[in-house]
């Protein structure tokens, strides 16, 4: 089956071609609404989006293996051999322009083939990108086993500014569909709906049959063993985060009046402060015989945020010296808060800023995903 | 009807009665309790519910300001949960809502050691805990 029932055999439209192939034109929609969806949520939702986030991420990856694969072996105008890009090209091309004409393309002129490439490789490095932040920072995904905070963090700077040319990139590729309808009288936007556009007078190019077939071939195997890949290394721990379980006189003691803050969101220096005070506990009496205390200040330094590489970790290492005993003092937790009102930590669901759990689900675990941050309702500005 | 309504009445009674004494481990440290204020003062003749009630509704000045009495984290009614400072709930402290409560020695001891210090400034006597038992066991 080739995907160009193209040339002149429909009477109706006896002027019109195909000339972007279904698949192409499902990729390219599908492409909006992914980027859109990945874009929203990133740029303009709270973090709790992250899974509809990643979920669009690996959307956009998808298609973009698949355009790859379809620009090797789709149809005549989906080859990448059809719109080559060069610099003497493009000079041409604008040189025509310029004369006022131009030539006309039936595929993707040098500026939208420029476009395509670029669109292609900055979404191809997006994905990467995101997958080696979720896997350092969030410590969730195929490569959180192997990628450390640190990277995670490069990462994410990375993901960010090219989220950001994306955009621009975006504008651009707007604008240009827009100039070239205008300069070539010819509706590009519906041309990617309808996949026609008006023959040319002149000789066309000589077809290329589309391998379908074997795209899915490919396509199927390649997406078996990213599958089989990625659900096999997302099962591995991950890095920096080791499976250690509160200590049960820990659980029972210190988490009496408050959640017994996991031993991982504070560094050695503010856990020796706090047991070394107990009696004067922020207000509070809360001392413990002197082998209890022993017991657990060693239990704690064993496990303090030196030896963890988790976001919350590597945030609440240090301590604000003006306040050593609060992870709530640290300047990594009052900038993470910053968008969180006063009124909301004051209110009387959440219980003040120290009721982690209140709005973090899994605080008792010490994870604090973005997936599981969630303020009461009653407490909502 | 009239069956039930009587049998009803005979175990709420019956439950009243069972929860207005002591169980075992709480008697065993009203004892211990007593025995100590004994040695304190040969005259000691017995817990005072009433006196339990005042130490337990007291305003205090002499201890931590944001800990003015025991009623700041268990309020003033002792059938009902408290709630602590960092906004975890507390059982209620009577024992008729909470039948275990002042059954383990250390654990009572270990509060009583960081409550009254919070609250008074200083310990409680064992009269004082003794008393402020004897009127949760009422409750
Ligand atoms: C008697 C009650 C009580 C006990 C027991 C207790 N705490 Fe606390 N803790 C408090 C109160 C009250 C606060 C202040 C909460 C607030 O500001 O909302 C607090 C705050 C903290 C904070 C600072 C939280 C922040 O805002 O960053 C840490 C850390 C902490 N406690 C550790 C411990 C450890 C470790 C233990 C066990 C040895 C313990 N606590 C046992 C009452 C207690
Ligand atoms: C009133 C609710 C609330 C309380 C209480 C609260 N947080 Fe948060 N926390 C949030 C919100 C909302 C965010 C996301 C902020 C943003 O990025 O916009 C967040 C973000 C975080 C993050 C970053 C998570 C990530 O990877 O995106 C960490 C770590 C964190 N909080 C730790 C804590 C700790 C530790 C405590 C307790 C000492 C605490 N939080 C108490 C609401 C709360
Ligand atoms: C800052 C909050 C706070 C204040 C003030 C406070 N308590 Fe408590 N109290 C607690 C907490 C928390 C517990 C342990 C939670 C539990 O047992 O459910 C507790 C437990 C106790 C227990 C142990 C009960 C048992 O089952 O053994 C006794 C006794 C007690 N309190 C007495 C007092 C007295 C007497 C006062 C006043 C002088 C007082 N408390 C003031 C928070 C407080």
């Amino acid at each position: 089956m080739s995907m160009d029932r193209s040339t002149s055999h429909e009477p109706l439209a006896p002027a019109r071609i195909i000339v972007w192939d279904r698949l192409v034109r499902i990729f390219h929609w599908g492409l909006v609404l992914a980027v859109t969806f990945a874009a929203a949520t990133g740029f303009l939702f709270p973090p709790n989006w992250l899974d509809i986030h990643v979920i669009s991420g690996a959307f956009v990856g998808c298609l973009i293996v698949f355009r790859v694969v379809w620009g090797w072996i789709g149809s005549t105008y989906a080859r990448f051999r059809s719109f080559p890009v060069s610099l003497a090209l493009l000079r041409q091309h604008v040189a025509d322009i310029a004369a006022g004409g131009g030539t006309r393309h039936l595929g993707h002129n040098q500026f939208g083939g420029l476009m395509v490439y670029g669109l292609l490789a900055i979404l191809a490095l997006l994905t990467i990108t995101g997958i080696v932040t979720l896997g350092g920072v969030v410590k969730q995904g195929p490569l959180a086993f192997a990628t450390s905070f640190a990277t995670g963090q490069s990462a994410r700077q990375i993901h960010e500014i090219l989220a950001i040319v994306t955009l621009l990139m975006l504008a651009a590729h707007l604008a240009g569909v827009a100039f070239e309808s205008w300069r070539s009288g010819e509706n590009l936007v519906r041309a990617m709906i309808t996949g026609r556009k008006a023959a040319p007078s002149g000789p066309v190019e000589p077809l290329a049959t589309a391998r379908p077939f074997l795209a899915a071939a490919i396509l199927t195997m390649l997406a078996a063993l990213v599958l089989t890949a990625t659900i096999h290394l997302s099962d591995l721990p991950a890095r920096g985060v080791p499976p250690v379980a509160l200590d049960p006189t820990y659980a029972k003691e210190c988490g009496s009046c408050h959640l017994a803050y996991p031993p991982s969101l504070a560094g050695a220096a503010t856990w020796s402060a706090v047991m070394a005070d107990l009696a004067n506990h922020f207000g509070e009496n809360a001392s413990l015989d002197i082998s209890t205390t022993t017991q657990l200040e060693n239990w704690l330094q064993a496990n303090s945020a030196e030896h963890w590489d988790t976001r919350a970790a590597n945030a609440f290492r240090i301590a604000n010296p003006a306040d050593p005993q609060r992870i709530t003092a640290t300047a990594s937790w009052v900038r993470l808060h910053q968008d969180v009102p006063d009124a909301v930590f004051k209110s009387a669901k959440v219980g003040g800023k120290s009721s982690c759990s209140a709005c973090h689900r899994d605080a008792a675990i010490g994870r604090f995903d973005p997936q599981q941050i969630s303020i009461p309702r009653e407490a909502r500005p | 009807m009239r069956m039930t309504l009587t049998a009803l009445a005979f175990l709420s009674a019956s439950a009243t009665l069972a929860v207005a004494a002591p169980g075992p481990a709480q008697q065993a440290q009203l004892d211990t309790y007593a025995t100590l204020a004994k040695a304190v003062d040969p005259a000691f003749a017995g817990f005072s519910a009433e006196h339990g009630k005042t130490l337990f509704l007291a305003k205090s000045t002499t201890g931590k300001p944001d800990t003015p009495s025991c009623t700041t984290c268990h309020t003033a009614d002792p059938t009902k949960p408290g709630q602590t400072r960092a906004g975890k709930a507390i059982g209620p402290m009577a024992i008729s809502m909470k039948a275990d409560r002042y059954s383990i020695p250390a654990e009572t001891e270990k509060w009583f050691g960081r409550n009254c210090d919070s609250v008074l400034g200083r310990a409680c006597t064992p009269l004082e805990k003794g008393d402020f038992i004897t009127f949760m066991v009422g409750q």
